[in-house]
């Protein structure tokens, strides 16, 4: 009965055209807003999930990585008095402002590394490596930076305010796609040469962040527990939960996750009501040939099958145009700066909502042919 | 030999207490291959309703309905799809014709319903409508068809996968009556050919002529 389900949907041309709209637009919003909040919450956690560091130890009661303050560096030696310690590293994260070509200033998030061992050091560079900020007052910057502060040459310089007073940096290198969560441009420059600025703004014996690899990453928990009970003035946390509590706090503090999640939702109710609409008016328009069909012989199962197999066409085909405009839109969208993530599993797992949401959309529809009686039919 | 379709002291009664209304009462009768019966009666003297029990559409408050010697009034409701399937074919006052489906596909779509060899089922379906003398029309949708071509359109849907009993309810009614003899001729004309029983509710007095045999019902009995 594939076939009167695959003759009946592509004859009714306008209203197939209408389903695939409502399917199309659906799948599109989705994925859209999905991929949006999973970039944004990628750019988010960038930093913490590129550091190969299985602790992170922050101030007391940090929100999130963009928001740490400074706490005594010394304290880096307890957690390298801990056996499972393999290394720990300071990590500073602090915020600039950068003069502009037109006299106008730019915030900016400064990440201060280690060159020598690159904890902490951009990881996708285009030009230049990261341990060129080595032994001076040299920076790497983010090509999507460009958008803001206009074109990046490596070799320019760039003055910088960082407390009170104004430096001279000049940029060594650029990164490719690292973004922070606030959309303000990275700079990332050595922690030594950081810390001589900080000398002058009173943060000298200061740091950020203290991250530490253990011998086995699986000794996590208990090492974190072991820091807590030393360091009661410091958040401690695994990578995963500091992954975690960074993503909740953008997600449920400010309220964007729920305004993602009800776009989201939205769309795909909208999506389930148009294909749910335009199928039950099929079924209506079609009842008495359906039950013709009953009279004939059919069974309820082969008719429910024919409108179940009508809704899952519509979605196949409205959901792959979706993902086709979403592919060709995606580049021009990242070029503007939007931050997106797709992968196999988001565009599997949305087709499978999709479809869920067109198949209970015929749920009426089926209901409708399950109390038709075939006696009907020969009602004039 | 067993008549192809008989019917046993069946009766339909709709409502309960004051209400009650028996709308097919005590009829019996029988249909035998190669003979078209008509029906005929007053509005409202029950000719759908019996129409709708020898059709195994309607279950019969009581009596018997035997299909080529087989009990089929007593089988469960989840059977009588597959007694309808095999045994029966419907002409319809309205044609409920698939308006998204030309001539040929609505007779392939009852080809494949009922599990016809798959294998130039296009073919089989040409056949049927070449019966009914319409394949020049075989690639229009209903909408492009008169009221004659749909109807003959019906029988020879009525025809696909060759059951040995077709019913008609009113199949002229909705046809002018130069069609609609031409229709009733063709029908009696296949019950002869295909060996048919042919069973047709009609108001039309030219059924009397084509019919091998008249019963007339008058408050859901049959009058002698
Ligand atoms: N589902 C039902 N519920 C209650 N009464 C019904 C039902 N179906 C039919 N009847 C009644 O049964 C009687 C016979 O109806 P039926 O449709 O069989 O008549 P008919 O001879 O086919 O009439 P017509 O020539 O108008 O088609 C009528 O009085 C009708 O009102
Ligand atoms: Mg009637």
């Amino acid at each position: 009965m594939l076939w009167l389900a695959v003759k009946t949907l592509f004859h009714e041309k306008v209203r197939l055209i209408i389903t695939l709209i409502g399917i199309t637009i659906s799948t599109v919003l989705t994925l859209m807003e999905v991929s949006i909040y999973l970039g944004v919450m990628g750019d988010a956690t960038a930093v913490i999930r590129n550091t190969d560091a299985d602790i992170w130890i922050a101030s007391k009661n940090i929100q999130s990585f963009d928001f740490a303050l400074p706490f005594p560096e010394h304290r880096i030696n307890q957690v390298r008095a801990l056996p499972d310690v393999l290394w720990a590293q300071k990590l500073f994260l602090s915020w600039g402002f950068l003069k502009l070509a037109n006299g106008g200033r730019e915030q900016a998030q400064i990440i201060a590394y280690n060159p020598d061992n690159g904890i902490g050091a951009p990881w996708a560079m285009l030009e230049g490596s990261a341990s060129d900020v080595k032994g001076g007052r040299y920076i790497i910057m983010d090509k999507t930076s460009e958008q803001r502060l206009g074109k990046l040459n490596s070799g320019t310089l760039w003055e910088m305010t960082v407390g009170k007073d104004q430096y001279s940096f000049k940029l060594v290198g650029l990164s490719q796609g690292i973004k922070s969560f606030t959309t303000v441009p990275l700079v990332f420059m050595s922690y030594n040469q950081f810390k001589t600025l900080a000398q002058e703004i009173g943060w000298g014996d200061q740091t950020s962040f203290i991250v530490a690899k253990l011998s086995d990453p699986a000794k996590a928990d208990a090492v974190v527990k072991a820091l807590r009970a030393t360091l009661r003035d410091n958040d401690i946390f695994t990578r995963d939960e500091f992954i975690h509590k960074t993503v909740m706090y953008w997600t449920v503090q400010t309220g964007m996750g729920m305004a993602f999640f009800l776009t989201a939702i939205l769309a795909v109710l909208i999506g389930g009501a148009i294909v749910g609409q335009a199928i039950f008016a099929s079924t209506m328009e079609h009842l008495r040939e359906y039950g013709t069909l009953k009279a004939l012989g059919a069974k309820n199962s082969e008719i429910y099958f024919v409108i179940i197999s009508q809704a899952a066409i519509s979605a196949a085909i409205g959901y792959a145009i979706g993902v086709i405009v979403i592919l060709l839109t995606r580049g021009g969208m990242e070029q503007s700066g939007v931050s997106i993530y797709l992968s196999p599993i988001l565009f599997i797992t949305v087709f499978f909502i999709i479809l869920l949401v067109c198949l209970l959309s015929a749920y009426f529809s089926v209901r409708k042919v399950r109390m038709l009686d075939p006696v009907t039919v020969f009602k004039g | 030999m067993s008549p192809a379709l008989e019917v046993k002291e069946v009766s339909k009664i709709y409502g309960k207490g004051e209400n009650k209304v028996a709308a097919v009462d005590s009829v019996s009768l029988a249909l035998n291959q190669r003979e078209v019966l008509l029906i005929m009666g007053p509005s409202g003297s029950g000719k759908t309703t019996l129409l709708s029990m020898m059709g195994c559409i309607l279950r019969p408050t009581s009596g018997e309905v035997l299909i080529a010697g087989k009990l089929v009034s007593m089988l469960s409701e989840d059977k009588l799809p597959d007694i309808r399937k095999h045994y029966l074919g419907f002409v319809f006052q309205s044609f409920n014709l698939f308006p998204s489906l030309t001539a040929v596909e609505n007779v392939e779509l009852v080809l494949r319903l009922k599990g016809c060899n798959k294998e130039n089922l296009k073919a089989q379906a040409m056949g049927l409508l070449d019966r009914v003398g319409l394949v020049k029309r075989a690639h229009l949708y209903p909408m492009d068809l008169s009221g004659g071509e749909k109807q003959r359109t019906a029988f020879a849907r009525a025809l696909a996968g060759d059951p040995p009993l077709i019913l008609a309810d009113e199949p002229t009614a909705n046809l002018d009556s130069k069609t609609g003899r031409d229709v009733l001729m063709l029908l009696r004309a296949l019950a002869e050919e295909s060996a048919k029983a042919i069973a047709i509710v009609s108001h039309d007095p030219k059924a009397e002529e084509l019919a091998h045999r008249v019963v007339f019902l008058e408050d859901g009995r049959l009058k002698a």
